[in-house]
């Protein structure tokens, strides 16, 4: 026993972003140490890594100070390694105890599989967990929480030196969680290395030894559990160097009448949404992940069905049945998935920024391509898009730069955008070209428009919003104006366990 | 700053290579495999293949895949494909000669066949899109499906066509001078179609929303665009341009078989891959597939002039299928590079 | 046991066999001539060939992969297997090396698609395509007739059952062992039903295609040797289309075309129902015209059947991601 892991300058980038930045921390067997940081702070690139699924593009990690060389998860799974991702990577088509087992099935002396043994094997490991899960269920069968259990099982089946876990909690209720917490100690007691990702600040403080913050990439602050403080951690996670930007910020002081008023809107995901925003105001939209803000946005933007509830929009009730309708109405998204949903990636700048205009540059039948260059032209000199050429394909600008086409292509003067949501705009992103971002959703507002900032980055909502209206499952659970908010009454909301 | 963003200047510090260049221009990348072809076959066959009839015969031969490959072009470009091109030709020629030899007259008979095709492609777009199927599956049923119908039609025959204004566009030959006899009305047609909806492509509204739909539908939707409705209206498209590929056949042959576009019922897919449409949409262009239409064309017309048989051609075409989709693969790769 | 069994009788095997019975009383009870022994030992024959393809093409598509050049890699075989025959190579070894080339053409598939990514239908098709043209060249478009004795076991019988039949059953048999009892069977339905599950659970996701594609190859050359075999003769061009045939059954014996479930049994059933019914269809007069549009419709209402269980199992899970999502769509 007496395990030491270690991450040795770990460096990963991906195309446009910087992961990863020469990280490195090492973790005791017999402890827990906690993984902390923003969306996009790298969390998840470093336990990828740890998984064996991608590789880092400089730096190490050792065990006992051996480095460890491996290219695919079969290496990582083999030098002991579990990671417990954060979506559960199951099979629902499968058996539970196959997915406790995968690829690794006991055998019987013939070579196949012991159908007995497996059983068998399952209900010990169920039992340890003392759930009431039946092995022979189909995983697609069981409930998310029950799901998310089999997952940790199928880590804990592999008796493995190092576990780590990637927001385990997220979909488990208390008694489960309880469990999970009893395991993790009993694995410390047996002197494994634990590795902790959560968003849930009291959990931290419960399970773990140890706090590694990360922040855009970098390893900001290592910190024992014992010796700290909530309010410690919100500091090193978020960053002494945005608190002038905030107060720098030109705020605008004009808010006008109402543009749109929400009224008990229920998807299958929300329930009885009710809200109003006005012209020049800035509104933010706080909450877990998975909370219902995005369905929010999308429902009001006329990309997700609505089973009842009325909207008015700039005075009138509408209804819309697709985007396009919205969009007409002067309603804008720039969605939370980026590259998903967002951009056209192989396309250049030029053709992403008018996407939603084409119909405004035609001259007769065809585009009119000056304008369409002007327009572009404009937008890149607007948002200061750092780019040689408006030919450019998307893929190879920054993040931020890609967040920027976005916001382009709504707030042109072609556009008749009204009201802006932004999903998430700042993912992802570096510091500089947030504080960049926060000021154009300031100026924006200024010139009248109204704006729904959503963020599961608190300080970043509480600073830049207006007003804050925090969800929770699918649910309004506060509103909380900006000269009142702190991180603490946000956070109390948006979690109310 | 902390965190540095990659800035594009770095990323364009990349060793400027002519192969590079090719990857990127695939265009001109067939465009000299479209030449180096010519020049090798012309030396081979001793000059007979460049002799200005043998020239008119790869034209006359492009009419009808060129009908194909636009269709096809747009539908990957908007990122859906059809498999079912080829049986819907068959259909809709032998249903043109079928209905003529009924008696009705030339021109209901035309927009009788191109409704076939049209409906062929609502068929495929309502699989596609009402029932979430595979596009490629749902197309290679419904291709089953229509050449249950040729049977029906033919009954093992071969179906006459005595209209002289169908001889007239399958063989009459225009713009010949000197010993050059010129191209045929079908061929002109055909071509002047693919340079309009080149053009089209990349000047209207509807050209770009293709690319877009192409490019990521998500975002296109949250753009305004309808990619059910364009997947829609393309279907309809592409089974309108087979119904002409199977017209234009049976007008040639003045007779409609069971065979039909059977042999080149893959030539359009195989023409888009190769002259840089990607099979996952959003990128290439009209003169990319012509490109790669010359340079699928010349190749089995050279093959012909040397007196290589039909089984050859088949796995030339096979063959250069998946030498496109390894450059398809290669040019990712490319790609990649160029941004990590 | 009183559970497995009332799982037994609700699974979806149990449901798709009510219904070939139904069927085949359905045409029994309407058409005298289905009574016949040998109309049963004829069904048997004809339902060999494609059987073999679709075992081949069920391991696929529960691997998430699909072969469309099944019917040339077995015409090909038919081909290559009777030209050797023809030229003195006695016929045991000469099917052994059909095999291995049948693998080989697998093995081709395998490449381009694991290791050049290309998209799996297409790949094939090329292949398919490019086996078009060889048997073209390598047999003038004529049939190869086979004249050696022994090689015609494929018209013989076992007791009361082809020999084919035979082959086909000790497959599915066996395969069916395999998918149920080994761990590559398992991993297979990892890999189809969640790639990066299996990935991130130490499995190679491209290793277990490969090696059903080579799988695929090889009997789909079984399938054209078997065939060959009955008919004493190898054509070029087939009369149908084997492949579309076993894409039906696969699908309508409940294995699941976006991959990760479906079995052996229900394979077999598949075959067996498709196979019923156009014989069928046959026996009571239908000509081919009906026969090639029934089949084409009978995909079709199979892939419908596919979505449809699909839809309802994404709704209960909510576990696909959209990435998988967007897979299925582009049917890769």
């Amino acid at each position: 026993m007496g395990d030491i892991l270690e991450f040795k300058n770990i460096c990963k980038s991906y195309p446009g972003v910087r992961a990863l930045q020469d990280v490195s921390f090492s973790a005791k067997s017999g402890n827990v140490l906690a993984l902390l940081g923003e969306n996009g702070a790298g969390k998840s690139t470093l336990l990828r890594i740890l998984s064996g699924d991608v590789s880092p593009n400089s730096g190490k990690i050792t065990i006992n100070g051996e480095e460890q060389i491996y290219s695919a998860p079969n290496d990582a799974i083999k030098m002991g390694i579990s990671v417990i991702s954060q979506e559960r990577q199951l099979v629902p088509s499968l058996t539970v105890m196959e997915n406790i087992f995968p690829g690794a099935q006991p055998k019987t002396k013939l070579g196949t599989i012991d159908k007995k043994k497996l059983r068998s094997e399952s209900n010990a490991i169920i039992d340890k967990f003392a759930m009431p899960i039946d092995p022979d269920d189909l995983v697609g069968r069981l409930s998310v929480a029950h799901q998310q259990m089999v997952e940790i099982m199928k880590a804990y089946r592999r008796n493995s030196r190092i576990i780590a876990f990637d927001e385990p909690t997220a979909p488990l209720t208390e008694s489960e969680i309880n469990v999970l917490f009893g395991l993790i100690d009993q694995l410390k007691a047996e002197g494994k290395i634990i590795i902790y990702v959560s968003h849930r600040l009291a959990e931290i403080f419960q399970v773990t030894d140890e706090i590694v913050v990360l922040k855009d990439g970098l390893l900001v602050s290592q910190l024992t559990t014992s010796q700290t403080n909530e309010n410690e951690l919100i500091k090193a996670m978020i960053g002494r160097d945005l608190g002038d930007t905030y107060a720098n910020l030109k705020r605008n002081d004009q808010i006008g009448d109402v543009i749109l008023e929400v009224k008990d809107l229920n998807t299958n995901k929300l329930k009885d949404v009710s809200f109003t925003i006005r012209k020049g105001e800035v509104l933010g939209f706080a909450g877990l992940i998975g909370a219902g803000r995005t369905e929010v946005a999308r429902a009001v933007f006329g990309a997700d069905m609505i089973s009842s509830g009325e909207i008015h929009f700039d005075g009138k009730k509408v209804t819309f049945k697709e985007p396009k309708d919205a969009i007409k109405a002067g309603i804008a998204l720039c969605p939370e998935d980026r590259k998903d949903q967002g951009l056209l990636l192989f396309r250049t700048i030029r053709e992403n920024v008018t996407m939603p205009i084409l119909s405004r540059i035609k001259s007769g039948l065809f585009l009119n391509k000056k304008l369409e260059r002007e327009l572009t032209e404009e937008a890149v000199r607007q948002y200061t898009i750092r780019t040689p050429s408006i030919n450019k394909i998307t893929r190879e600008l920054s993040g931020g730069n890609q967040q920027k086409v976005i916001l382009g292509r709504w707030t042109n003067s072609r556009n008749s955008t009204k009201l802006l949501i932004l999903d998430e705009p700042t993912k992802g992103i570096d510091v500089g070209t947030k504080a960049e971002i926060y000021q154009l959703v300031c100026d924006l507002a200024k010139s009248g428009l109204a704006v729904i900032f959503i963020s599961s980055e608190l300080t970043e909502v509480i600073n830049v919003a207006d007003r804050i209206i925090v969800m929770q499952n699918g649910q309004i659970t506060g509103t909380v104006m900006r000269e009142e908010a702190t991180e603490e009454n946000v956070l109390s909301l948006a979690m109310l366990v | 700053m902390s965190n540095q963003t990659l800035s594009p200047d770095t990323v364009q510090k990349q060793k400027f290579s002519l192969l590079s260049l090719l990857m990127r221009k695939r265009t001109l990348m067939m465009l000299l495999l479209f030449f180096v072809i010519l020049v090798i076959f012309a030396v081979l066959s001793e000059g007979r293949s460049l002799d200005p009839r043998n020239l008119m015969n790869i034209l006359n031969m492009m009419a009808v895949s060129a009908f194909l490959t636009q269709g096809v072009a747009l539908l990957m470009i908007s990122g859906k494909l059809d498999l079912s091109t080829g049986a819907n030709g068959t259909l809709c020629g032998m249903f043109l000669a079928f209905v003529l030899r009924e008696g009705v007259p030339l021109f209901p008979a035309i927009l009788l066949a191109l409704c076939v095709g049209v409906l062929f492609g609502l068929v495929n777009a309502a699989l596609v899109n009402e029932l979430n199927m595979a596009p490629f599956i749902a197309t290679l049923a419904t291709s089953l499906i229509g050449t249950g119908f040729v049977i029906m039609i033919a009954q093992n025959r071969i179906i006459p066509i005595r209209d002289t204004t169908m001889h007239w566009f399958g063989s009459h030959m225009l713009l010949g001078f000197r010993n050059f006899p010129g191209v045929p009305v079908s061929a002109l047609l055909a071509f002047l179609l693919m340079t309009i909806i080149g053009i089209l492509l990349h000047m209207t509204k509807f050209g770009r929303q293709i690319y877009l739909v192409g490019g990521n539908p998500q975002a296109s939707m949250l753009c305004g665009i309808n990619p059910k409705k364009m997947s829609y209206i393309l279907f309809i498209i592409c089974g309108l341009f087979s119904s002409a590929a199977g017209i234009t056949l049976v007008a040639r042959l003045q007779s409609a078989n069971m065979q039909g576009l059977v042999a080149q019922r893959f030539q359009g897919i195989t023409a888009a891959v190769l002259g840089g449409i990607i099979l996952g949409g959003g990128s290439g262009g009209m003169l990319g597939a012509f490109v790669g239409l010359l340079v699928l064309n010349t190749f089995s017309n050279g093959m012909t002039v040397m007196g290589i048989g039909p089984g050859w051609h088949h796995v030339a075409s096979g063959g250069l299928l998946v030498f496109a989709l390894s450059l398809e693969f290669l040019q990712k790769k490319q790609a990649e590079k160029t941004v990590a | 046991m009183q559970q497995k069994i009332m799982r037994l009788i609700r699974s979806k095997e149990a449901v798709l066999l009510l219904i070939t019975i139904v069927i085949f009383v359905a045409f029994t009870i309407n058409n005298d001539n289905f009574r016949r022994m040998g109309n049963l030992q004829g069904i048997m024959q004809t339902m060999s060939v494609t059987g073999v393809m679709t075992v081949g093409m069920a391991l696929l598509f529960i691997g998430g992969g699909i072969d469309l050049s099944m019917t040339f890699v077995a015409l090909f075989s038919g081909v290559i297997c009777a030209t050797m025959i023809a030229m003195g190579i006695p016929w045991p070894l000469a099917i052994l090396i059909t095999l291995v080339l049948g693998a080989c053409l697998g093995a081709i598939n395998a490449f381009f698609i694991t290791k050049v990514n290309v998209m799996s239908f297409i790949m094939t098709i090329a292949l398919s395509q490019m086996l078009q043209g060889v048997n073209l060249i390598i047999t003038n478009a004529q049939d190869i007739a086979v004249t050696v004795e022994g090689f015609r076991w494929g018209a013989r019988m076992l007791w009361i059952f082809p020999i084919p039949f035979v082959i086909m059953t000790l497959l599915i048999v066996g395969f069916g062992l395999i998918l149920t009892k080994t761990r590559f069977g398992r991993s297979i339905y990892m890999v189809g039903g969640n790639e990066y599950a299996a990935r991130l659970a130490g499995i190679n996701p491209k290793k277990v295609r490969a090696i059903l594609y080579i799988i695929a190859g090889t009997l789909s050359s079984l399938a054209g040797v078997m065939f060959t075999s009955r008919m004493a003769s190898a054509a070029p061009a087939a009369a149908a289309d084997w492949q579309m045939n076993a894409v039906t059954a696969a699908i309508l014996g409940g294995v699941a075309f976006g991959g990760g479930s479906g079995s052996m049994i229900g394979c077999l059933i598949g075959i067996a129902m498709l196979n019923i019914f156009n014989f069928g269809l046959t026996s009571i007069g239908l000509a081919t015209q009906w026969i090639t549009m029934a089949s084409g419709a009978l995909l079709l209402i199979a892939l419908t059947m596919d979505f449809l269980n699909e839809r309802s199992r994404k709704k209960s899970l909510g576990l696909i991601t959209t990435k998988k999502k967007l897979k299925l769509q582009k049917g890769v």
